[in-house]
């Protein structure tokens, strides 16, 4: 059995991060102090700006970058079966404000039958902040408490207290070093769908996403990540089949669900299909009541034989080898 | 031949076939038995008559020691206990994964942690875990005296590792068994369970 940890920044690797941070701004760099980092063992976190300065009134991002150690996840707003989404609490000057937490395009975490939703290599969650129309300071620094999950096999709750210091300017700020990281960030952002027809309809043996790209996009298979919980069975197989005018994708209910939908949110993630073209979208429709039928799953990679019956087949082979032997070893 | 075929054959799809059961609110809660800490064998029908707590656990998992660090969970061990309510704690983590006990292993951390269940059930090969779609530690499930369950899902509604959460947070376990056990409906009946996953 694993201990049960939470994995802190110590107070001390922190300092030692700020003295190495000051000395190394000192020497070099303007009055920007951004990217103090901390997390634990799994995963490398950092908090970042995409500009180099503070305008006073005009919004800029800072994001949580977090590098995953081989095998280890974080999740998405929605975790799945199981799993729990980064939770901020900031520290901010008078007058500054946070917006939510812009989360992109999910990644499937299966774990046996159970899925989760969420990401692994890494990630980087962006926030934009709005400064009032007025700073008095020349420098704001930008903090919070970072709570997060972090699981391979094993789940370990993840926190750290980061903070950047941005100076303060009159004129539009220009991109700081992690620019290209945000840049990155924003082609993984679910899109909105304009162009697209999105239809939905929620019934006992299942719910329907039925969607019509614009042209150009053909996709060759997709996956939906319900954004609700108790909508939707995750980690049963969704159906993805081409239907007139478009294609049709197929959900399972949540078994324990007491009512079907009434909305169907979410990201739709495409295969196939160029990122930039918009491989990710967001879905917010209503989910008409109905009965549709289930689709059949899409292209398994084991198509056939089926497990249960490969391991009957083996099984009555062992068996009928196994009596043979028997017999033979029963004749004098 | 054919009868060892036949059997096989059984043996081979059953797994399956009990995986695709589900714990269904409204529903008959489905039978099972399974070994407690000290390797005698516990069944569900057993307790007919009686309310039944179902709480999967793993204490390698950081949300279960936000309620067994707390007291959270050994309080309503004791405070149902007390009321006739049969409490059943049950560990699927696989040999191996993270939370696997054995019945000694248990036995330690029920005293450690001087938890309450009625039985503490072991669930290696996570069988009981699969028959009810048990996704997460902890997940809590309440069967009624007729053998119906009435509740599934998380045990409050702060889906988060932080002790200090547990004090206004919105109990739906508590909820389920105060609304039956005053003879009325459970009004919040299955929610989404929150926790790590259980470790099959």
């Amino acid at each position: 059995m694993q201990p049960y940890t939470v994995v802190m920044v110590s107070k001390m690797r922190q300092t030692a991060a700020w003295l190495v941070a000051a000395g190394f701004l000192l020497t070099w760099a303007p009055a920007c102090r951004s990217g103090a980092t901390g997390g634990s063992e799994n995963i490398d976190v950092a908090l970042l700006s995409e500009s180099a300065s503070i305008q006073p009134g005009r919004p800029f991002r800072i994001g949580l970058h977090m590098k995953m150690k081989d095998g280890w996840h974080t999740y998405w707003k929605h975790p799945g079966d199981a799993g729990l989404p980064l939770r901020i609490e900031w520290t901010l000057p008078p007058g500054f404000t946070a917006g939510p937490i812009e989360w992109p395009a999910p990644e499937p975490i299966p774990t046996g039958d159970l899925m989760s939703y969420g990401y692994g290599h890494e990630v980087l969650l962006a926030v934009t902040i709005t400064p009032p129309a007025r700073v008095a300071t020349d420098s704001a620094r930008i903090g919070g408490a970072f709570d997060w999950l972090e699981c391979k096999e094993a789940c370990l709750a993840g926190s750290a207290q980061l903070d950047v210091t941005l100076p303060v300017r009159p004129e539009p700020p220009p991109r700081g070093r992690s620019a290209p990281l945000f840049d990155r960030a924003r082609a993984r952002l679910p899109r909105m769908p304009e162009g697209w027809v999105l239809t939905a309809t929620a019934g006992p043996r299942a719910i329907e996403l039925r969607f019509q790209p614009p042209s150009g996009i053909r996709p060759s298979g997709g996956t939906f990540f319900v954004e609700e919980p108790l909508v939707v069975e995750h980690g049963a197989a969704q159906g993805f089949e081409p239907s007139a005018g478009g294609y049709r994708l197929t959900l399972v209910p949540a078994a324990n669900a007491a009512n079907p939908p009434q909305r169907l949110t979410g990201v739709l993630v495409l295969n196939g299909v160029d990122r930039r073209k918009g491989s990710a979208v967001a879905v917010n429709v209503v989910a008409a009541p109905g009965d549709p039928s289930p689709a059949p799953p899409q292209s398994p990679k084991r198509n056939w034989p089926p497990v249960p019956l490969y391991a009957t087949l083996v099984a009555l082979v062992g068996i009928v080898v196994v009596v043979a032997l028997r017999r033979r070893a029963a004749r004098p | 031949m054919l009868r060892l075929a036949a059997i096989a054959c059984f043996l081979l799809l059953a797994p399956t076939a009990r995986a695709n059961a589900a714990a269904i609110v409204g529903k008959p809660a489905p039978a099972f038995d399974a070994v407690d800490v000290d390797g005698k064998l516990v069944q569900l029908d057993a307790f007919k008559g009686k309310y039944v707590v179902l709480e999967w656990v793993n204490f390698g998992c950081p949300f279960v020691g936000k309620h067994y660090g707390s007291g959270n969970m050994q309080e309503l061990q004791k405070k149902f206990s007390e009321r006739g309510v049969v409490w059943l704690s049950i560990c699927s983590s696989a040999p191996g994964k993270q939370g696997h006990v054995t019945g000694d292993e248990a036995k330690e951390l029920i005293a450690e942690k001087e938890a309450a269940p009625t039985r503490f059930l072991l669930d290696p090969k996570g069988i009981v875990g699969k028959l009810y779609g048990a996704k997460t530690t902890p997940h809590m499930f309440v069967i009624n005296p007729k053998g119906i369950l009435v509740y599934n899902g998380a045990i409050d509604d702060r889906p988060s590792t932080k002790r200090a959460d547990i004090k206004d947070a919105k109990n739906y376990l508590t909820a389920a068994l105060e609304s039956s056990l005053a003879g009325n409906k459970v009004e919040i009946a299955a929610t989404q369970p929150y926790g790590c996953s259980v470790k099959y």
